[in-house]
């Protein structure tokens, strides 16, 4: 299942060609297509996955450090994927902690999870979070490809009501932050998903019309934009922060119009537009998988955030013999048999997480495959879910981009800021960053023992 | 802590009421207090929690930050300060003392001059964007479905703090506005057919061979139909493949499978199973039978029903039930022994054979397993003439439109639009894209889309921005502007903008004239329109909204499908509909002795007499029943998945009926372990074994009993005696004294502190209306507003009314004025 991008072909003949084979090879032919694109190595892509509610930890950890570990129950369907996963002990997000502003803690771990930052305790009056890791890095990659970032999720309930003691729902439907006021929400539809990425609602139009489209969305935002700044001019300070993150919204709506025009290939998804929200979850969550495999393999974009759930997920799995909610279940107290229903739930997640990787591995790019040229890291903002900690989170990073040299476990010095690991590696990819969030420095042991 | 609790119900007061030690003072009191059990920990130097309370020497100081003081008193009253380890101040001291800086700040509220308040510029939510195209444009093509959820605040959508823009939602909307504009002028593109498969839960049938002569002949209340809520994206025509399972008896007649939409019959197809493929010769097979409808859908979102016609007729004679089949009786399977039988297994075999042979099959199992959506086919093409008309204001022909019209189109989108007066520095550069357009050769409607395209991305369409009008009259901030209210007014009751004569009083100067505002709100409530309060109002303050995603556990609760949980939604919706339409005392909410059901729910309530799919007004007599605590909905999504959790309940009560959410449990207090119920004691027993923690107990001694009152009902609001093994008991003692027996008890109770409840219902409307979270200086418009309403018996149609007239409702803060 390869997007094939082109600028040659025609997109009939590439239809055609895709209806008689979708087997690998058919990438190999459109490699002149590839060859087009700018950048000349294989580029980084940078991929998170977050799962909600913590783990059993004592069923993640794997025994041993270095490269001779044992992974654990949790982390066992990883197992032939051993030799690219570095899991990492002991980091701590501990912004998510009360700090004196009392429960809340699934609202703090999800939106302190990739950025560091401790939330305001807010029911809405004043969100303020922090930027997220995976935005600074989009940001950076902004203009080498058509989309900056993308945001999925694979829970598709509406939140109703209040979201965690007295935290606005914006915490915790959305890991990622553009800036500190606007949350990225995730798109929870394949079928959206799919569009947005490739445009299939314009397929029908010719390349004439679809650009004359693009002019005309282009003159409507000039207009927009103008408007935006003269009333910045003229309202209150709290209008004028909607108004100035609309214009900025406007400014990333039109570079990203202008890059698609310069890129000007024509993505072909080798999958199938999806219609709607699968029926099973686990169809669901691969399928969300499947499409950041698709957009890296097609270069649209270096960036993506997966929730598999929102922090404290209600979320129950009949289909594992977990008919309980998720978020009560973890608040087990030690009970045998609900620990047991946790860690079940945990390896369903992680079962899951290996089709992402599967795939990776499978899909060819450059002088190796994605998973060569991808870090992805895998985790949750709690760990023992029972006891809110925000300490030795459960973390595990895969791949082999950004130099990063997989096979082993790490174990950090208890409380190691989490973000330690992000600027490191920014590092790694170049990116300047100094600190992020509460981070202090940076951590070894990534590319080498 | 920026959300103010409003003043707690009186009857949750963990004490009496008594006013606190009138004698008590600063220095004399409070101070010492302060001194001797705070200021160790909380000082300049030792500053744990962040928090220095030494900096407060006098009363004023302790008026600057009412927020650290609130958190003083809660900490206080839950007695989680001092620290258990430190010597312990008595009841009486704490009481005089919170009871103390509580009233000064009472006090101080009263002092405080009027404020409106600051209401941030609302983004229009999902729900708003689609019914305000569907307004401005006559265009049903919902594209706001599509967008990111809207994130809420406060309990609700519309909060415009917390309404962002971020870059993909400004990327939809300008996908949307495309998409729309062309929709109205050339007419929507067709969309390519696709497929939607739907596969709910099925709820368990136990096979019976017993036949019923009173049972609903539509099959709709029956487990063996299914229910969907499907969203048609366009008026067209549709395919409903419909895939069926279970058996009938041999020689039965063909089965009726009917199609039904918004409970309206469309479509009857039978299907013939004799001779057909079967596994079990004894039996015709449905399995895996398919059927495919046709029908003719309108936009939007419909409930689409299949369901078995007449289950228990069209039998063979002898299962003895109604209207049974002439076909003649077919021929029994022969007797086909395996070959190569042994002769000693022979005879067990040919014995089994002829007690099959008189075997009665399941009359009870046909049913459908699944529906398949396909379409849309033969959409409606071309421009509506509704849209033509709201967009071409000129009313030329299609096609034949002049270009000395386009000031004036543009002029009128944008006024609409905008939901105010424009000026030419709004029309200028639409007209300029206009003019550059028809300079590039576009034809004249192109050159007219283009506009409107820029109409509904500019920030004005997106955004309910209130800038106009700086003059004041003496009053605290600024009146709004006719146009601003006319908006506040249609976007609270309608989820839409204003229609043509809200806008036109408001042109007129004339809609803040009491008369005219009075009747307006009459006419708005009356509406069809006034459907969104219900549904945007009442589904998250009520939280029925969740039912959608409600899961509850299958082995558990087999019963529970589709049609049940639209049931339970419909209930409630036609319930707080009928609070609104027939201005009803907002009293009602909690003890009506009526409500509305259909078989299927009356089924499930255990209430006889309720025939048919239709749903209708049903008295209730026996107390089990009535006012929304007792609606399946409300039972359902305060439970989780597989039990009830008094706590939850109690909880949801607090918050949504009382407006006195518990104060946040002490962080590192592991949550209550309701979990384990059956195991050493009933979840009753286990729960007030938790509340001999002095700390747990502060708050749980209110939550638990409010929701013990509710275990009558289960995780779905089924009623039950039991437990498990353990007898339930209902009964209950709030902190104040009072006692009940049962949940129908507490209803009473909660209804005698009418104050109480009309103060939290007016809170929650009122934040709903005002899109902001309520302050601290809101306070007095809350218990103005209720004390207001109580002389009509806290109808409905005052309590909208008050809200509408009230200070926050119709000004707002100075730009300038500080926060």
């Amino acid at each position: 299942m390869n997007p094939i991008t082109r600028k040659h072909l025609s997109r009939r003949a590439v239809l055609r060609g895709l209806s008689a084979s979708i087997a690998l090879p058919a990438l190999d032919a459109m490699r002149p297509a590839f060859a087009s694109t700018p950048a000349p190595a294989s580029p980084t892509r940078l991929a998170f996955a977050y799962v909600p509610n913590g783990v059993t930890l004592a069923d993640w950890t794997p025994k041993g450090t270095g490269t001779g570990f044992q992974l654990g129950r949790i982390l066992k369907p990883l197992e032939p994927f051993r030799d690219d996963l570095l899991v990492l002990s002991g980091l701590a997000q501990k912004n998510g902690n009360a700090l004196g502003d009392g429960p809340g803690d699934h609202a703090r771990a999800g939106a302190a999870y990739l950025t560091g930052v401790h939330p305001r305790k807010t029911a809405g009056a004043d969100i303020h979070n922090g930027i997220s890791v995976d935005q600074i890095v989009a940001r950076h990659f902004a203009d080498e490809t058509r989309f900056e970032s993308i945001e999925l999720g694979c829970e598709e309930s509406r939140t109703v009501g209040n979201c965690d003691s007295g935290y606005s729902c914006a915490y915790t439907n959305s890991i990622s932050w553009r800036t500190a006021t606007t949350p990225m929400p995730p798109e929870m539809n394949p079928r959206m998903a799919f569009e947005r990425l490739f445009g299939a609602d314009d397929l029908n139009l010719t390349p004439e019309e679809r650009a004359r489209r693009a002019r005309r969305r282009r003159s409507v935002l000039d207009v927009v934009a103008v408007r935006a700044k003269e009333l910045t001019g003229s309202v209150g300070p709290e209008d004028r922060r909607k108004v100035d993150e609309y214009l900025t919204a406007i400014r990333d709506v039109e570079r990203q119009i202008q890059r698609a025009e310069k890129d000007g290939r024509e993505v072909v998804p080798n999958i199938e537009k999806p219609s709607g929200v699968p029926a099973t979850f686990a169809e669901y969550v691969k399928l969300m998988y499947e499409l950041q495999v698709v957009a890296f393999q097609a270069d649209l974009t270096r960036v993506s955030t997966m929730m598999v759930g929102r922090e404290g997920s209600l979320q129950a799995y009949p289909e594992i013999g977990v008919p309980d909610s998720h978020h009560p279940l973890t608040h087990h107290r030690a009970q045998p048999e609900l620990v047991e229903k946790v860690t079940l739930i945990n390896t369903f997640h992680v079962e899951l997480f290996a089709h992402l990787l599967e795939r990776l591995k499978a899909t060819p790019d450059g002088d190796g495959t994605l998973l060569d040229h991808t870090v992805v890291l895998y985790g949750s903002g709690l760990s023992d879910g029972d006891r809110h900690t925000h300490e030795d989170l459960p973390l595990l990073l895969a791949g082999r981009g950004a130099g990063i040299r997989p096979g082993r476990h790490v174990v950090y010095p208890a409380e190691t800021p989490m973000t330690n690991l992000f600027v490191t590696l920014l590092d790694r990819m170049g990116i300047p960053a100094e600190t992020i969030g509460d981070s202090t420095g940076r951590i070894g042991q990534l590319t080498e023992a | 802590m920026a959300a103010v609790v409003l003043a707690a119900a009186r009857l949750l007061a963990a004490e009496p009421a008594a006013a606190a030690a009138p004698t008590a003072t600063f220095d004399g009191h409070i101070r010492p207090f302060l001194v001797q059990r705070c200021h160790v920990c909380h000082n300049g130097v030792v500053r744990n929690a962040d928090l220095d309370l030494q900096r407060f020497a006098t009363p004023e100081t302790i008026l600057t930050e009412p927020e650290t003081w609130e958190k003083v008193v809660q900490r206080l009253k839950t007695r989680v300060m001092p620290p258990p380890e430190l010597p312990q101040p008595s009841a009486e001291e704490v009481h005089a003392v919170t009871g103390w800086i509580e009233g000064l700040f009472d006090e101080a509220e009263r002092r405080a001059p009027a404020d409106p308040g600051r209401v941030t510029a609302r983004r229009l939510n999902r729900t708003e964007y689609n019914n305000t195209l569907r307004d401005l444009l006559a265009v049903d093509l919902m594209p706001a479905d599509d967008f990111p959820q809207d994130d809420t605040g406060y309990g609700f959508d519309n909060i415009g703090d917390v309404l962002s823009v971020s870059p993909i939602l400004l990327e939809k909307y300008v996908g949307a506005a495309e998409k729309v504009a062309r929709a109205a002028v050339f007419g929507r593109a067709a969309p390519k057919p696709s497929m939607t498969k739907y596969q709910p839960p099925l709820a368990k049938i136990e096979p019976c061979s017993d036949v019923k002569t009173d049972y609903d002949t539509t099959g709709l209340s029956l487990p063996n139909a299914i229910h969907v809520v499907h969203r048609f994206p366009v008026e067209a025509e549709y395919q409903f493949r419909v895939v069926m399972t279970g058996s009938r008896p041999l020689g039965s007649a063909p089965v009726e499978i009917g199609l039904f939409i918004d409970d309206r019959q469309v479509e009857v197809l039978p299907l013939d199973l004799e001779g057909g493929a079967t596994f079990d010769r004894f039996r015709q097979d449905l399995s895996g039978r398919t059927r495919e409808f046709r029908a003719r859908v309108p936009a939007g979102d419909h409930q689409v029903a299949l369901s078995v016609l007449r289950l228990y007729e069209g039998l063979p004679p002898s299962y003895e039930g109604p209207n049974p089949t002439r076909r003649p009786p077919p021929p029994p399977p022969a007797f086909e022994p395996p070959p190569g039988l042994p002769e000693d297994r022979l005879a067990a075999f040919r014995k089994r054979y002829e007690m099959r042979l008189l075997e009665l099959a399941p009359v009870n199992e046909a049913r459908v397993r699944h529906v398949e959506i396909v379409g849309p086919f033969e959409p409606r093409t071309g421009p509506s003439p509704a849209s033509l008309a709201k967009v071409f204001v000129c009313g030329h022909k299609p096609g034949k439109h002049k270009p000395a019209c386009g000031p004036k189109i543009v002029e009128s989108l944008a006024r609409r639009a905008y939901r105010r007066p424009v000026t030419a520095a709004d029309t200028d550069p639409l007209l300029a894209l206009v003019t550059q357009a028809r300079r590039q050769g576009e034809p004249f409607e192109e050159a007219i889309t283009l506009a409107l395209q820029a109409v509904l991305v500019s920030p004005d369409f997106l955004f309910r921005i209130e800038r106009g009008g700086e003059a004041t009259d003496g009053g605290p901030g600024r009146p709004l502007t006719p146009h601003e209210l006319a908006s506040r007014l249609s976007y609270f009751l309608w989820s839409t903008m204003p229609d043509d004569e809200l806008l036109g009083l408001a042109d007129r100067g004339r809609l803040g004239e009491p008369e005219v505002l009075q009747a307006q709100v009459a006419r708005m409530l009356a509406d069809p329109r006034a459907s969104a309060l219900v549904e945007s109002f009442g589904g998250q303050w009520l939280q029925f909204r969740a039912l959608e995603s409600v899961a509850p556990d299958r082995e558990r609760f087999p019963l529970f499908e589709d049609g049940l949980r639209l049931a339970m939604r419909r209930e409630t919706e036609m319930f707080l509909d009928s609070v609104v339409r027939e201005d009803r005392s907002i009293l009602d909410l909690l003890d009506a002795r009526y409500t509305f059901l259909n078989e299927r729910l009356a089924a499930h309530y255990g209430i006889e007499g309720v025939k048919g799919p239709q749903f209708r007004r049903v008295d209730l007599a026996d107390g089990r029943r009535g006012g929304v605590l007792t609606h399946g909905s409300v039972l359902t999504v305060s439970s989780y998945a597989t039990r009830t959790s008094p706590v939850l309940r109690g909880k949801w009560i607090l918050e949504n009926l009382l407006n006195a959410p518990p104060p946040d449990p002490p962080a590192g207090i592991p949550r209550l372990d309701e979990s384990t119920v059956g195991a050493s004691g009933s979840l009753r027993q286990q729960l007030e074994a938790h509340r001999t923690n002095a700390t747990c107990a502060a708050c749980h001694v209110k939550m638990d009993p409010l929701g013990f009152a509710l275990e009558n009902y289960d995780a779905v609001g089924a009623w039950r005696d039991k437990d498990g093994k353990w007898e339930i008991d209902p009964s209950g003692k709030l902190p104040d004294g009072q006692t009940f027996a049962g949940a129908h008890d507490l209803k009473s109770v909660l209804r005698a502190d009418q104050a109480a409840f009309a103060e939290a219902v007016t809170g929650k409307l009122l934040t709903y209306a005002l899109g902001r979270g309520l302050e601290r200086s809101d306070r007095r418009t809350v218990r103005d507003i209720a004390a207001r309403i109580a002389p009509s018996d806290y109808r409905f149609g005052a309590l909208v009314l008050e809200i509408v007239r009230s200070l926050p409702f119709q000004r707002r803060r100075g730009e300038a004025q500080k926060t």
